[in-house]
């Protein structure tokens, strides 16, 4: 009988697969000595089933990929997937429209590759400290803390997303508005870089505060 | 004060302290004079935060720069490194051995204690 389990713990074993396909196609004699004890390991040990999401084509970005599983709603990844990849497309079609009205010298300045757009915009979108709410004595102060990788980077795609959801004309298309608020926020402007300024001042504010941490 | 040499009033004071049953209590039974296998259980202090320098280095920065990043990367930076660091030495660090303060909590001296009992009687 088959039981369905929600979560499933692997033995501590098991280990992570390498999707990767440069790091088998390298001869032998290149690998250093942690890799090729890795490589042992990896005969004897057990491994653990890839996730889905996990792809070794050359078109998969992880950043990609977290940005369109935010976006999606009651599970529907296609329409997700398609409205990324339409905002990619809509940022490509903005910036080659900039690069032929612009003059021979402006020319390089001006980035086409909507990959490396999105990553800057997301970049740029980080905040670099938090507030979390600690209580003493019986008040809750708002105390600047440093933010994890993890957390900025959730950060930064949570508020490109409601801003993309809310303040938009009601006919707007979420490709568009997002492709807009992405090559904003690639130049260092729009609501969500002002956003995130606001977060600073507001540590920078409460920093008398900040030794109420205690990590 | 100069040990149980008490000068004459003190002495003569005491004692009609004692007259008057202002004594101390007489210890009735007297425990063992001898230190216990615990020690008392002690709220621990909360350890002082990290990266307050680089912090405030960073902020005045922001200030003069009206919050921009570009100008204030190496700060930034600096403070990314302190940040690594102090995450790295957090997990690096080993309840057993003696915290950053120099105490141990009182329930790990409690279980070393226990492990080497103050010996009451001779067999």
């Amino acid at each position: 009988r088959i039981m369905p389990v929600r979560w499933s713990r692997y033995n501590p074993s098991y280990l992570e697969p390498e999707v990767k396909k440069e790091s088998y196609q390298k001869p032998l004699e290149e690998l250093t000595e942690e890799e090729r004890e890795q490589m042992e390991l990896k005969a004897v040990r057990p491994i653990k089933a890839a996730p889905p999401t996990l792809s070794s084509s050359v078109f998969s970005d992880p950043m990609i990929s977290k940005f369109t599983n935010m976006m999606m709603k009651s599970g529907n990844k296609v329409l997700a997937r398609s409205l990324m990849s339409q905002t990619l497309e809509s940022i490509k079609r903005k910036q080659l429209e900039k690069y032929h009205k612009a003059p021979e010298n402006e020319k390089e300045t001006i980035e086409c590759n909507p990959y490396v757009i999105f990553h800057q915009a997301l970049k740029n979108c980080q905040p670099i400290i938090g507030l979390s709410n600690i209580t003493r004595g019986g008040k809750t102060y708002q105390v600047p803390v440093p933010l994890t990788d993890n957390r900025k980077r959730f950060l930064a795609m949570k508020w490109l997303i409601t801003e993309c959801r809310e303040n938009k004309h009601r006919r707007t298309m979420m490709p568009e508005k997002l492709s807009q608020e992405l090559l904003l926020a690639f130049n260092n402007e729009g609501p969500v870089i002002k956003k995130k300024h606001v977060l600073h001042k507001m540590a920078e504010a409460n920093r008398a505060y900040a030794h109420f941490r205690w990590w | 004060m100069a040990a149980p040499g008490y000068p004459g009033w003190v002495t003569r004071w005491v004692s009609g302290q004692w007259r008057n049953k202002k004594r101390p209590p007489a210890l009735r039974p007297p425990r063992p004079l001898a230190l216990a296998d615990k020690v008392a259980n002690r709220r621990e202090q909360p350890t002082e935060a990290t990266c307050i320098t680089e912090m405030s280095v960073m902020m005045a920065c922001w200030k003069q720069n009206d919050f921009n990043d570009a100008p204030c990367a190496e700060e930034i930076r600096m403070f990314y490194d302190c940040v690594a660091k102090a995450e790295k030495e957090r997990k690096n660090q080993n309840e057993d051995t003696l915290s950053s303060r120099g105490n141990l909590p009182s329930s790990k001296v409690n279980k070393l204690l226990r492990r080497f009992p103050q010996i009451t009687r001779y067999v």
